[in-house]
């Protein structure tokens, strides 16, 4: 089943499959122990937060979300990640009470933030920096030892295999013509 | 290398034309300073003496874009930028946070620097605070970032310029139109790979021929989020440098290529690249360059 984890890819580091902690990374330079199931940076309010609930969610055994490090300025991404656990998203899919500058979940279904919220326990050390602290509530949560969630949720599937769907084949856009010397005119104009 | 039906906008910004058909203007660059660590004063001025010689060797209109990371930094910045800069010169303010944003136009105004700025930038998460202070103090210039979290095609950038898709109350065009920008910058926002990176560079062609603005974005970012090129670091710094080429060959009119450092690469490059598209802009479009384009400037 561990193929299935994390179909969206990114800048994160994977460790022990079976593992119950993610660790998000602001800004701090810090190397979890090897034994939570993966970790890595979040930069932005949106994207960067879509990828953290679709990987946490794939694996059903990661049952805690450690968000370390100085907050991003602006982006303000893990307080915006930790609101998104808290309170879910709005009808326009933004991230209720979320201080980020855009803070918007498009690209995951609701029932993915859902399965988030009941899944994931946050801990919030937003301005903890130092290693040997988040450490000790790494291993704390570790020692809960809590079961698995149960099947893994696949939230988003990046496909690999090669395929075409060629619906459009006129040149680059639609709402273009480009004619064979490279003049564009609105189409239908 | 194209040219447009839609008339073409070209907006000047204390003596920087941008935008107009492909071939007539050359590309304007905008180049990062203080955006690691604290500001490094002397070094920046360094660079933006190498920016002024380099540009006017070249023809290459360069834009220094300063990046305000936090509040306390807002004054020695613009402070730094009045003495500093030819007195002429456009710049951009490039800040994330909203109540930087407000003090930093505050600041410009109380400076009398205002008609020479581009605020980097407008975008769905402007807030209502700094709506109001961009009313009172209205820059020269704003980019529009065309931002669609929802729809990161052409389809839904366009979607955010005309009615906000749901993101913001109205379209960015509109709410720039009631701010009282009088020149409008289109960012097509490029995004990492697997976020549909390609759609920036497709979107400008299509961005330009709908509304005829000036249009451009920061495709090195692109690179920067492309984590496998990191095992090349050789050809990491190349593709982040002739990535930039992508925006006027599909016609766009300015590039926001990262940091400074690289203007000694990017600068000659886009030159290189400008004199491409005006030989053929001028041959079948009849599309001449102006006096200072490279083109005019670099015979040799």
């Amino acid at each position: 089943m561990a193929e299935e984890y994390y179909p969206w890819g990114g800048e994160f580091t994977t460790c022990s499959a079976t593992g119950c902690v993610a660790v998000v990374l602001l800004n701090v330079d810090y190397t979890p122990p090897d034994d939570v199931a993966i970790y890595g940076p979040l930069k932005t309010e949106n994207i960067g937060i879509e990828k953290i609930v679709a990987n946490t969610i794939s694996n059903p055994h990661i049952r805690f979300l450690v968000v370390c490090g100085e907050e991003i300025r602006g982006h303000r991404s893990g307080t915006s990640l930790i609101a998104l656990h808290r309170n879910g998203i709005d009808q326009n899919h933004k991230i209720i009470e979320a201080p980020g500058a855009i803070p918007y979940i498009e690209n995951l279904k609701d029932e993915a933030i859902v399965r988030f919220r009941a899944q994931l326990e946050v801990i919030n050390l937003i301005g903890v920096r130092e290693k040997q602290k988040i450490d000790i509530v790494i291993k704390d949560c570790i020692e809960k030892s809590l079961p698995s969630f149960g099947e893994p949720y696949i939230a988003i599937r990046i496909k690999p295999e090669a395929m075409m769907s060629l619906t459009d084949k006129r040149a680059l856009h639609s709402r273009i013509i480009i004619d064979y010397m490279g003049k564009i005119k609105k189409r239908g104009d | 290398m194209f040219s447009f039906t839609h008339e073409q906008k070209v907006v000047e910004i204390s003596g920087v034309h941008i935008g107009g058909q492909p071939g007539l203007y050359p590309t304007v660059l905008f180049g990062g300073i203080f955006f690691k660590g604290d500001p490094d004063f002397v070094d920046a001025k360094r660079h933006l003496q190498t920016l002024v010689e380099l540009s006017k060797e070249t023809g290459v209109p360069v834009i220094p874009d300063f990046f305000i990371r936090k509040e306390s930094l807002v004054e020695d910045i613009i402070e730094f930028i009045e003495k500093t800069l030819p007195r002429h010169h456009p710049f951009s303010v490039d800040i994330i946070d909203p109540s930087v944003k407000i003090k930093t136009l505050e600041y410009l105004h109380e400076k009398k620097l205002l008609s020479r700025t581009i605020y980097n930038s407008i975008h769905i998460g402007t807030t209502k605070e700094e709506i109001e202070t961009l009313r009172r103090h209205p820059p020269e210039a704003a980019i529009i970032v065309a931002f669609n979290p929802k729809d990161k095609s052409p389809d839904g950038k366009l979607e955010v310029l005309e009615n906000g898709a749901h993101l913001a109350e109205k379209g960015l065009l509109t709410l720039a139109h009631e701010i009282g920008i009088k020149n409008i910058l289109i960012d097509t926002a490029a995004l990492a790979p697997g976020e549909n990176s390609g759609a920036a560079i497709a979107a400008i062609p299509v961005v330009k021929e709908e509304y005829g603005l000036p249009t451009g974005c920061a495709i090195h970012n692109v690179v920067e989020k492309s984590i496998w090129l990191n095992e090349y670091p050789l050809a990491k710094k190349t593709v982040d440098v002739a990535s930039n080429m992508d925006v006027p060959l599909f016609g766009g009119d300015y590039v926001i290529f990262g940091p400074i450092e690289n203007m000694d690469l990017v600068i000659p490059l886009i030159a290189w690249q400008d004199i491409l598209i005006s030989e053929y802009a001028e041959n079948y479009f009849g599309v001449s360059p102006t006096a200072s384009h490279p083109r005019r400037k670099l015979q040799r």
